[in-house]
């Protein structure tokens, strides 16, 4: 699969970015993405407290599932999204590492 | 109401059960997590493959596989995916924003999971970065019955009998992420790449050139010109964005009456990109030799709001079912020329037929559609006379109702129908011409909210649930569409 529209024929006047240069898929979230992605999850549902999200993402940054430093491997999920939503479970097989 | 006529005498050839296949791509968590989780996995699984989303594929006779991409086909280097795990080479999968790739679900493992799941596989080569020494030797590695380099390697890595591999794909997407080729220089690089796709012994390849993207009715022109006798199938890729936008897509819940029309009307564009493509196919190809492999299709969102945008996983709605139910129809309706289709992706990624998380798994409404469809598989297709009403919202006005009909090998009638409005119920009074089969029931996916979804705390919120009112009294097939939604009639002696 590929995001990008023929580069060849010209025909096309809606014409997307190529993904090799279009950063919308890339795995590696900026730390200011990464902030403006938790206070935009953050306007919308509520929240644990500061303690709590410290809490967690505690766990999460000594988790084997963590990638990027920003990833869980078990949802997909930005785990800084994840944490501060008060609804939230950690999903680690069988064994939540947030309780 | 709307009047059908049924004709179940009309023989209109058989609908291609690999219509009903999919695509696992190594993107985001479909392979990793969603397919393979690793022997050591907590999580149950047979020889790594977890065990949840077997039984769940398994129960749909899923008749074809298509993998590892995608784009990651054309920067795929199997020798890394073979041999002890440990040894495998680990690589970024930069199409896929760096993703890291071990290389643990190679080419044992995908042709392991095709024999669990008893579907054929259709593996797609690399022409955009690989050799077409690499391409031989990945063909002869698996296909070669007897004494060779290749053959004596898969020995070596454990499997003494050749695999049987029918469908390989020559490239992909050839004129982007496979190497931004131009249509006239792809031609040539596939009729040299394809030279060398050998059949060994009485393994018989089905060679799938790359095709074109969306409406780009020159590239299949060129292709065709210029390589048709060299290929069985040509690949066609087109994707349903709501919005059309490829930088703002639409969301995947929480969307409006609006975004509920437009992505339909969207998805019925595949009817003409059929058409048109056909067209072009048919001025070189009259006989039908070359099968549209619609190997690319589905519904592609923004990603799910605070998940990583490099994994597009997306939820998936009764909108969903929808556009599944309606592209297969279609695909049922040119069984002439369309020999097979994929579904963008079989978990996790795009139009998904399960999600998981963590060792939880959920089965979507895209899925149920499949599940109800299959009885199409291998079935004469049936001609079905009609007009359907108009479903209109503001200025534009798209069919309401969608349908398919075919005769299965014990001789059932099989209708598919589903009702695009999200307002509107439709009745259907269908006259079945040239039978004398009395016994009709049905099962329906309907829900009261067009949005509505299964979540890991909710799955079962989307079900198909039996249904009520189909009636045939005097051959006169009677029942009643809600509003949006997709189901499967049988009608048997
Ligand atoms: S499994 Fe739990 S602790 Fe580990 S990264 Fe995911 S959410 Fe965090």
């Amino acid at each position: 699969m590929n995001s990008r529209l023929s580069m060849e024929t010209g025909q096309k006047s809606e014409r997307s970015l190529c993904k090799g240069c279009d950063d919308q898929y890339d795995v590696q979230i900026s730390e200011a993405k990464l902030a403006r992605l938790v206070e935009l999850a953050s306007r919308s549902r509520p929240v644990v407290a500061d303690a709590e999200y410290e809490r967690r993402l505690s766990s999460c940054y000594s988790c084997p599932a963590l990638q990027y430093g920003s990833t869980c491997r078990y949802c997909g999920c930005l785990v800084q999204v994840r944490a501060k939503l008060l609804d939230s479970t950690c999903p680690f097989p069988y064994n939540s590492r947030w309780i | 109401m709307v009047n059908v006529t049924l004709k179940a005498d009309s023989n209109q050839g058989l609908i291609n059960r690999n219509i009903y296949g999919h695509f696992s791509e190594h993107l985001g968590r479909c392979i990793y997590e969603g397919i393979w989780v690793g022997e050591d996995s907590p999580i149950p699984n047979t020889e790594g493959i977890r065990n949840d989303v077997l039984t769940a594929l398994q129960k749909l006779n899923i008749p074809v596989l298509r993998w590892p991409g995608g784009c990651f086909a054309d920067e795929y280097h199997w020798k890394d995916g073979v041999g002890p795990l440990s040894e495998r080479a680990r690589m970024i999968n930069t199409n896929w924003g760096g993703v890291e790739e071990n290389n643990h679900f190679g080419t044992h493992e995908f042709l392991r999971l095709c024999e669990l799941l008893g579907t054929e596989p259709y593996i797609s080569g690399n022409v955009g970065s690989g050799t077409v020494q690499e391409m031989q030797q990945w063909v002869e590695y698996m296909t070669f019955d007897g004494e060779s380099p290749m053959a004596n390697w898969r020995k070596s890595n454990g499997r003494e009998k050749p695999w049987k591999l029918t469908y390989f794909g020559v490239g992909n997407e050839n004129w982007g992420c496979g190497g931004n080729m131009r249509a006239e220089y792809y031609a040539d690089e596939y009729r040299r790449y394809a030279t060398y796709v050998r059949n060994y012994s009485d393994n018989q390849i089905y060679k799938i050139a790359c095709g074109p993207n969306e409406d780009n009715y020159h590239w299949t022109e060129v292709l065709m010109r210029e390589a048709h006798q060299h290929m069985s199938g040509l690949s066609l890729h087109y994707y349903t964005l709501p919005t059309g936008v490829w930088q703002d897509k639409g969301e995947a819940t929480g969307f409006n009456e609006s975004d509920w029309f437009q992505t339909l009307k969207r998805t019925l564009h595949m009817e003409e990109l059929i058409v048109k493509h056909s067209e072009i196919m048919d001025k070189y190809d009259p006989e039908c030799k070359v099968g549209l492999i619609i190997d690319e299709w589905g519904t592609w969102y923004n990603v799910e709001p605070g998940t990583n945008p490099g994994f597009l996983y997306q939820q998936n709605t009764m909108r969903d079912a929808l556009v599944a139910g309606i592209n297969l129809n279609l695909f049922n309706k040119y069984n002439k020329r369309v020999q097979m289709a994929n579904l963008a992706q079989i978990v996790n990624v795009l139009q998904a037929l399960v999600l998981t998380e963590g060792e939880k798994m959920i089965l979507t409404p895209t899925y149920h559609v499949f599940d109800m469809y299959q009885v199409h598989m291998d079935a004469e297709r049936l001609e079905l006379d009609y007009e359907s009403p108009g479903y209109t919202f503001g200025e534009d006005t798209i069919p309401q109702l969608s349908l398919s009909a075919s005769r299965d090998q014990e001789g059932v009638i099989h209708v598919t129908a589903c009702n695009l409005s999200h307002t509107d119920e439709l009745e259907v009074v269908c006259q079945l011409q040239a039978t004398d089969s009395s016994v009709a029931s049905g099962r329906i996916l309907h829900h009261g909210e067009i949005g509505a979804f299964n979540t890991f705390e909710q799955p079962e919120n989307v079900t198909p649930s039996e249904w009520k009112g189909v009636t045939l009294e005097n051959g006169q097939l009677r029942f009643v569409l809600p509003p949006a939604s997709v189901g499967v009639i049988a009608i048997k002696a």
